[in-house]
């Protein structure tokens, strides 16, 4: 039997970027907030700082700032005929651990949805009829819109003090920027990043064949800044150390230095480190949550009552904790009912490689996670759809992330993978190099989803989550155009001495859990105003037990073709708002299902 | 059997493929200790192995940058006891999309493999290195056979990492000697601040590599022929 602690208003699970902010919001709006977060404290100053940081053997080869496969991972499969099979060490995705959680590993590169994203299934079916979105893609509005979200999408622009150039202000367009984004009712916080030359001759290139290039819009400082929470941010030192490393710069925006440092004097709030929750606990009726149980570090059982339970955790483990709960409905793919775990997505990428001759020098270690140059003519539905058989699309960018030497060895096509032509290509092309990335959108199918694997249990007991994943027919066809686009503009590079385009998701080539795509699973929890298609309402509460709030790309319907940090963001702090001025005061299910 | 030190295990190897002197640098910090994790033959016959991915030429070879000492290192620590590797059985054969599925510890995996395929084509020590890069194709092309229930591919794919990370990883971790494989792409190291550099376009670099344990004065890159 669990030792039960006194009740609490709030229980936060994870203290990641929407987990922390969600403590802060809650904290101020006069709710005694207990987060719970796995793993352990950890502060940039002390933990991140370089030297020692830049060690890319041990944070980008060996994860030392990600989850451990030894106590929790997943199952997968690439449909169901497949047994699932553990996915025994990271690869393709990298969840986190620890205080900031994800948050402090990401790149940096922080979007808007479009406006016709948020209403992708309505948006489609008025431009371009109601039969175009095919029966086997399950497509859905949000349940919010952009004008709704914007002053979110807008604040936490500002807590990130991030860097770019506006685009479309609400007195018109801006020279620059990104003419097909929703409109801002405000700029960047800071001026756009210092760009490299090979970002710079992608500009120039999709310039001339009519594209719109614009700076990566970037949560790294280029100056001194403070946050609105009071947080103090540095100018970027474009290091090269982003992704899978925390910044010790106090540079690139995370949740310790831009929130958490913020919060943790204030008399409601509370964190508990080591703290594993093992399931959330229901009342009688099954309408409410009472609260959650976890396991100390010392391996005991406690019972923390809340009033509210906030879901925090990523995307994947907040699935896995209402299918070990018991919260919500489990998607069944034979009779396309139930939620939880419908409609999981992922990224679709592809990407073309581009060499230079002796004149261009890169310098590929000056870099930076969001750094780069990129358009957005083939993303969503700023292109016309009508003849081309598919859905979605996604930016085409050029960025220099870094130039990390293990993971960053790039050869022109034809190069063989070791031996004596390989080693001279990874010396002659490693500082004449530039990578297109496309960043391609996600659509769900009622084939790929989340659920528990009958075989394989995590260290607590628990069975592992099971995933069923492969790329849709629509998203091949969708990657394949857009990288078409990309290869276009690589050959009217200058200096260009060849170009390789590749396609993750080719006809013929399977979703592999191997190599690395991007840290962006989205689904599983998603939001929405049906409740037989979604596992939350509008504003982020449960349908089916009102005081459980559920934050993250968990929430998206289907992937966007952009990184998923800003758009959950935007939806995180519209459910705070409506908790604060609506469900604290009155608990009751915001919507009627 | 007699007994060799680091340094003369690839010293022999050197000599084989007729290289006139090594670098001062290279082993020096760990000549005379004892492998940590892997017996003398082992080590002799992993050099062949790495040195066939990574051979020498105006840049040292894999084992002469120190990746035989690396690769040691990491299957005596965390990587060969799995520590970040999800162990529990059962472990039914996945598909290539499923990735890693052996039951074996990384470092028992090396051992096994090691002594399979020598089993199978006889000691690698001695064999011409067409025999050798040949061995190499096999192994990447999964013939099955040569690394016995090891699975030749997945022996591959670890030989193929770890030889590439010792010869690019900060040279705290035993390889990268000399700052070898920084050195040869131009890679300055840990200690990156390039604010006012970022937008000097097509202005070379030319600040040698430091490393995390950087000693001032050893930067410089002496490779002898």
């Amino acid at each position: 039997m669990a030792r039960r602690l006194a009740k609490t208003d709030v229980v936060i699970i994870g203290a990641g970027w929407t987990g922390l902010t969600a403590a802060y919001e809650l904290a101020h709006a006069g709710k005694r907030c207990v987060v719970l977060e796995r793993g352990s404290y950890r502060h940039d100053a002390d933990d991140f700082a370089a030297p020692k940081e830049h060690d890319e053997l041990k944070y980008a080869v060996h994860h030392a700032h990600m989850i451990n496969t030894r106590k929790e991972t997943l199952t997968f499969r690439n449909n169901a005929s497949q047994q699932a099979l553990p996915m025994r060490r990271l690869g393709s995705f990298l969840p986190g651990v620890g205080l900031g959680g994800a948050g402090i590993h990401w790149n940096g590169q922080l979007w808007r949805p479009l406006p016709s994203d948020l209403e992708m299934r309505s948006h489609y079916e008025n431009r371009y009829g109601a039969d175009f979105i095919p029966d086997d893609l399950n497509v859905q509005d949000w349940g919010v819109t952009y004008d709704e979200l914007e002053p979110h999408f807008d604040f936490y622009e500002r807590i990130c003090g991030t860097s770019g150039t506006a685009g479309q202000m609400a007195d018109g367009p801006r020279e620059g920027g990104n003419p097909f984004e929703g409109p801002r009712s405000a700029d960047y916080p800071n001026p756009p990043m210092r760009q490299p030359i090979g970002p710079t001759k992608f500009g120039e290139a999709a310039q001339k064949l009519g594209y719109h290039p614009f700076p990566l819009p970037a949560a790294n400082a280029t100056k001194e800044y403070t946050n609105p929470y009071g947080a103090k941010l540095h100018p970027c030192t474009y290091c090269g150390f982003c992704e899978r490393f925390g910044c010790g710069y106090y540079a690139k925006a995370d949740p310790i230095i831009c929130v958490y440092d913020q919060i943790k004097s204030h008399e409601n709030f509370e964190i508990r480190y080591q703290a594993q929750v093992l399931r959330v606990e229901k009342s009688e009726d099954g309408k409410t949550a009472t609260g959650v149980t976890y396991l100390t570090d010392a391996g005991e059982e406690v019972f923390q009552p809340a009033d509210i339970v906030c879901m925090n955790a990523y995307g994947l483990w907040n699935v896995h904790l209402m299918l070990v709960s018991g919260l919500g409905k489990p998607y069944d793919p034979k009779t396309r009912t139930g939620t939880v775990g419908r409609n999981y997505a992922y990224q679709t990428m592809a990407g073309v490689n581009v060499f230079f001759d002796d004149q261009v020098v890169t310098n590929p270690f000056m870099g930076a996670g969001a750094l780069g140059t990129v358009i957005d003519d083939f993303n969503g539905d700023n292109f016309d759809h009508s003849d081309l058989g598919f859905l979605g699309g996604g930016y085409i960018a050029c960025t220099q992330t870094n130039g990390r030497p293990i993971n960053y060895q790039p050869t022109p096509e034809g190069t063989p993978a070791w031996g004596a032509d390989w080693k001279r290509a990874v010396r002659e092309n490693y500082l004449h190099h530039a990578s297109l990335t496309v960043h391609g959108s996600s659509m769900a199918t009622p084939d790929n989803y989340l659920d528990l694997d009958p075989t394989w249990k995590d260290a607590y007991g628990r069975p592992l989550l099971r995933m069923t994943f492969n790329f849709p027919e629509n998203d091949r066809r969708m990657a394949d155009y857009v990288m078409g686009k990309a290869h276009e503009i690589a050959r009217n590079m200058e200096n260009v001495t060849s170009t390789s385009a590749s396609n993750r998701a080719a006809e013929g080539s399977d979703y592999s859990i191997v190599p690395y795509q991007t840290t962006h699973n989205t689904g599983g929890t998603v939001m929405g105003t049906d409740p037989t298609t979604s596992v939350v309402n509008r504003f982020g509460q449960m349908w089916d037990h009102h005081n459980v709030f559920v934050f993250g790309a968990g929430l998206f319907p289907q992937n966007l073709g952009y990184n998923p940090t800003g758009p959950l963001m935007g939806v995180a702090y519209w459910t705070l708002d409506h908790m604060k001025n609506d469900y604290i005061a009155n608990p009751r299910p915001l919507m009627d299902a | 059997m007699p007994t060799y030190s680091r340094r003369s295990v690839l010293f022999g190897f050197g000599a084989a493929v007729g290289l006139a002197s090594l670098p001062r640098h290279a082993f020096a910090a760990l000549d005379g200790t004892p492998f940590t994790f892997l017996t003398d033959s082992e080590a002799r016959s992993l050099a062949l192995l790495c040195d066939t991915l990574i051979p020498q030429d105006d840049f040292p070879s894999a084992s002469q940058a120190g990746v035989v000492d690396f690769i040691d290192l990491q299957l005596a620590g965390g990587y060969g006891r799995g520590e970040h590797l999800y162990m529990d059985g059962p472990h039914p054969q996945g598909t290539p999309e499923q990735g890693y599925q052996s039951p074996l510890r990384p470092a028992e995996l090396w051992r096994e493999g090691l002594a399979a395929m020598q089993t199978v084509i006889g000691p690698l020590e001695g064999q011409p290195q067409s025999a050798l890069d040949q061995l190499m194709t096999d192994l990447s092309e999964d013939r099955p056979a040569l690394a016995g229930r090891v699975g030749a591919k997945t022996f591959f794919t670890e030989l193929h990492a770890l030889t590439n990370q010792g010869y690019f990883a900060d040279p705290i971790y035993g390889g990268n000697k000399g700052y070898a494989g920084w050195h040869m792409v131009g890679f300055p190291g840990a200690f990156g601040y390039f604010t006012d550099t970022v937008d000097a376009h097509n202005r070379p670099y030319r600040q040698p590599p430091m490393g995390i344990g950087h000693q001032p004065g050893t930067s410089d890159f002496n490779w002898e022929r």
